[in-house]
């Protein structure tokens, strides 16, 4: 996994589950819905947080390509190609 | 009553759109994660007449039924309104709850069926091919203007349903005139307003936005579910239209930017609405909430940072019954009666409701009998809920008769006050109580943290024990290996746990003297 994606992922992760669970005890590929109970809406508000601590543009992925993202390690590598081309 | 073709129509809100009059103001807008489109609402109006034109030279005309079955789209909107023009009935289906295009169109006698679904069938279409027949042409000249009177049908509802196939209803144009004119009377949208729509428009409420904002001149956001959050900063709209569900998901994610971004320095009051300014805009003048029962705390966090949550009262069967708003809210109730409604009581305080105007007299495609129990000859329907008007006539809902437990000692017990007592407990996200021989109530409960906070949910459920009275005791508590979602079939739709589903899901424990935790 790209280092600073998988950091922002974890962070990002840790505090939409709001459940005290630890950024480095999250299980990279574990199903983030069936895991952690990651719901739809929030698996957005996650992904909103880790683009935007990635310095990602959140509007480089489609609905298909969010609900394809099942792991910490999907988001991760889906984030990789893109981190610092923000606008 | 089949719709008829005549003289254009503006006795009613409806007809006034089916005649396609362009409204005076207003733009439309799509947004999807990757995209956004915007239209005026006139541009809007001529497209859907060029698109009414091109389905009737497919063979579509009044009362004939046309299919959607897609995610939220400008094709979505644009095939609503053409049917309208039409006089046509549209079949709004949410994709996670019908599959299989084939079948639909026998099932439901649909001419034509739009999917973003692949299918073969003769009469289904793919949504891409509506922004080529809206290309296609002009308007048709000649093209008869579509009428409804009051009872005819303009669209098939389905019901969540408990289980198995959804029951539909034919909601008639007379009952959307009553409700969109009482909403209008009540909130007063206008130009200026922006109204943010991201629940299915297969959901007839949230097309209702459209119609609004055609009839009244206002601004309208049409999203995807995925999209929500991250369009609302970006489109600062002044009314968001959510459910529950929505509501405390975004509650938790302000209480958590606030907890992560603020300092020492900063109220807590302050970081909250930074944080929720940051979420839903600048703009809100309020939020609306409907379909299930809103927990107290989210209306009153939401209200206390600027942004009121206004919570209403109505059933598919009855559309909206009653809806606190600016001009009259009281803490605890769904809100005063709309003009057209009427709400009566049985002897046990179960509410039926009556409308000048009926969505509809019956189910259609339900089981023998399902008509019967909830429909009057006149169209009052039993809801099933329990309630009281207080002496200014607002409505306070008390819990689903269903959900009343009538102890053998004849004392009866209201769940939702005690659910939602549990509720209000970090550690509880979701739970619904049940009652073993009539004298034992169990309650299921599914965690909000993974692992569960097993220690957390006991001391909550304790402190029930000590705050209700001695017949509301909760004997034991089960905590679920995983929180209900619609995934796990535990959910509706509209988030609202199925209880019927969960009593069967864990009926071995609650059932067992020893299942679960005994409650202290």
């Amino acid at each position: 996994m790209h280092a600073d994606a998988e950091r922002a992922a974890r962070g990002s992760l840790a505090r939409v589950l709001a459940t005290g669970i630890s950024p480095e005890d999250l299980e990279p590929d574990a199903d983030m819905a069936e895991r952690y109970g990651l719901t739809s809406l929030n698996k957005v508000l996650f992904m909103m947080s880790v683009c935007d601590e990635a310095g990602v543009d959140l509007s480089c992925f489609t609905e298909h390509d969010i609900a394809r993202l099942r792991t910490l390690r999907e988001v991760a590598d889906a984030l990789a190609p893109h981190c610092g081309k923000a606008v | 009553m089949t719709p008829v073709a005549e003289r254009p129509g503006t006795d009613s809100l409806i007809n006034r759109i089916a005649a396609g009059l362009p409204p005076a103001a207003g733009r439309i807008r799509w947004v999807s994660l990757g995209a956004t489109e915007s239209m005026e609402l006139a541009e809007l109006a001529e497209q859907a007449g060029r698109l009414a034109a091109r389905l009737h030279e497919l063979g579509v005309g009044p009362g004939d039924r046309i299919g959607i079955l897609a995610a939220n789209s400008p094709a979505w909107v644009l095939l609503d309104l053409a049917a309208l023009r039409l006089g046509a009935v549209t079949a709004g289906l949410e994709p996670h709850k019908f599959r299989a295009p084939d079948e639909l169109c026998a099932r439901y006698g649909l001419t034509l069926l739009f999917t973003d679904q692949p299918s073969d069938h003769p009469a289904v279409r793919s949504m891409a091919e509506v922004a080529r027949l809206v290309e296609k042409g002009g308007p048709q000249p000649g093209l008869p203007v579509a009428h409804y009177p009051p009872d005819a049908p303009t669209t098939l509802k389905f019901t969540s349903g408990s289980s198995g196939r959804p029951k539909a209803l034919a909601a008639t144009a007379g009952s959307i005139d009553l409700s969109l004119g009482a909403v209008q009377q009540l909130f007063g949208h206008g130009p200026g307003d922006d109204l943010f729509v991201f629940l299915p428009l297969s959901l007839l409420q949230q097309r209702y936005w459209v119609y609004s904002a055609l009839l009244f001149g206002h601004d309208i956001t049409v999203s995807t579910y995925e999209a929500a959050f991250p369009a609302l900063a970006r489109v600062q709209p002044t009314v968001v239209m959510g459910v529950p569900g929505f509501y405390e998901t975004a509650r938790a994610h302000i209480e958590a930017q606030a907890a992560h971004d603020g300092t020492s320095a900063d109220e807590p009051g302050d970081r909250l609405r930074d944080a929720a300014r940051r979420l839903f805009g600048n703009r809100i003048r309020y939020l609306w909430t409907g379909s299930a029962p809103a927990a107290p705390a989210t209306l009153d966090f939401f209200t206390s940072l600027g942004m009121p949550l206004f919570e209403g009262y109505g059933l598919n069967e009855t559309c909206i019954v009653s809806k606190n708003h600016p001009g009259a809210h009281r803490p605890g109730s769904v809100g005063q009666v709309l003009p057209g409604k009427e709400v009566l009581f049985d002897e046990q305080g179960v509410i039926s409701v009556r409308s000048a105007q009926p969505v509809a007299r019956r189910y259609e495609y339900a089981a023998p009998g399902d008509s019967e129990r909830t429909f009057g000859p006149d169209g009052t329907v039993r809801t099933g809920d329990v309630g009281y008007l207080d002496q200014d006539g607002f409505l306070f809902v008390q819990g689903r008769h269903d959900d009343v437990i009538v102890l053998d000692n004849g004392r009866k017990v209201m769940v939702r006050p005690i659910e939602e007592f549990l509720r209000a407990d970090p550690a509880v996200e979701q739970c619904v109580l049940f009652c073993v021989d009539q004298t034992r109530l169990v309650v299921v409960v599914a965690p909000a943290t993974d692992p569960a906070d097993e220690q957390a949910v006991a001391e909550r459920v304790a402190l029930a024990n000590r705050t209700f009275d001695h017949d509301e005791r909760i004997s034991r508590f089960i905590v679920a290996p995983e929180g209900f979602s619609i995934g796990n079939g535990l959910l509706t739709s509209q988030f609202k746990p199925r209880r019927s589903r969960i009593r069967e899901a864990f009926r071995q424990q609650i059932d067992d003297p020893d299942g679960g935790a005994h409650a202290r």
